[in-house]
């Protein structure tokens, strides 16, 4: 596993700092959604190898949800965004 | 100093401490620091920020982009809580009986960090100044660093026994004496 992360606002931290939350990529359906996408986005989810979008929440720092986007073969961390930058991104495309 | 060895035991410092003076190294315990939370309101952390940091008699402590600690060990809370409700756009919280604070300083001071948190502590990185939020001794702390070799902690009232001994056991080899200070 990745053991260095840099946060964008608290700067490299260690692993143990973090508490990983799941898949980042997925997006969340509309609440009005049918309850197929809502199953799919609950229960049906990848388990890709290589490289992987990620929420890590910072809890023992800044306490902000991040994105780390890492390979979960090599372990290389590629970058680290705040959440909310994160969906503003998703939502511009 | 040799001769003064051999009639210590080695569990000396263990039972009755080392000696009641400071050593160079030292941990004091701040009796009544006065600690705010300050929010910033969505929008307005820059401004929040800018005036914390021009604010007089507290030190900003850095825990997140719209989170700060406002810390004064020279004036009391009502003066504290008046000068920081002025600043717009931000919520304040007393926060003074949940934190402990904590300072330690001494020539050996990184070295006995080192053994407690997990960053980077060369002036280079983490400068005089600079604070963040970190995992210390376990505990969630805020630690910043005031001088070349005095660094602030700041703990949770709940944590602090726990992140006081290991501190102290961190820096028994660098003699690490304790007290209260005001
Ligand atoms: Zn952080």
């Amino acid at each position: 596993m990745a053991s260095l992360i840099t946060c964008p606002h608290c700067g490299t931290r260690p692993k143990e700092e973090f508490s990983i939350r799941g898949a980042a990529a997925p997006k969340r359906p509309s609440p009005t959604a049918k309850d197929e996408a809502w199953h799919r986005y609950v229960y049906v989810r990848d388990n890709p190898k290589g490289r992987y979008q990620e929420y890590w929440h910072h809890v023992a720092g800044c306490r902000r949800f991040l994105v780390v986007e890492r390979d979960n073969l090599t372990h290389e961390v590629f970058g680290v965004t705040d959440a909310a930058e994160f969906e503003r991104a998703g939502a511009a495309e | 100093m040799s001769i003064n060895l051999l009639h210590r035991h080695v569990l000396d410092d263990h039972i009755s401490g080392f000696e009641t003076d400071p050593n160079p190294n030292h941990l004091s315990v701040i009796r009544r620091p006065v600690i705010f939370s300050v929010l910033a309101h969505a929008g307005r952390e820059a401004e929040v920020a800018e005036a914390l940091w021009n604010a007089e008699d507290v030190a900003p402590r850095f825990c997140g982009p719209s989170e700060w600690l406002a810390v004064s060990r020279t004036v009391g809370a009502e003066t504290v809580a008046g000068m920081l409700s002025a600043i717009a756009g931000a919520s304040v919280v007393d926060q003074s009986d949940g934190r402990v604070l904590m300072e330690i300083f001494g020539p050996s001071v990184r070295k006995i960090l080192s053994r407690c948190v997990a960053v980077d502590l060369h002036p280079e990185v983490f400068e005089e100044g600079q604070s963040a939020a970190m995992l210390c001794c376990h505990a969630t702390a805020n630690v910043a660093r005031t001088g070349a070799d005095t660094f602030e902690i700041i703990v949770p009232r709940s944590l602090a026994g726990s992140v006081f001994e290991e501190l102290m056991e961190m820096g028994r080899e660098h003699a690490l004496t304790r007290g209260f200070a005001d």
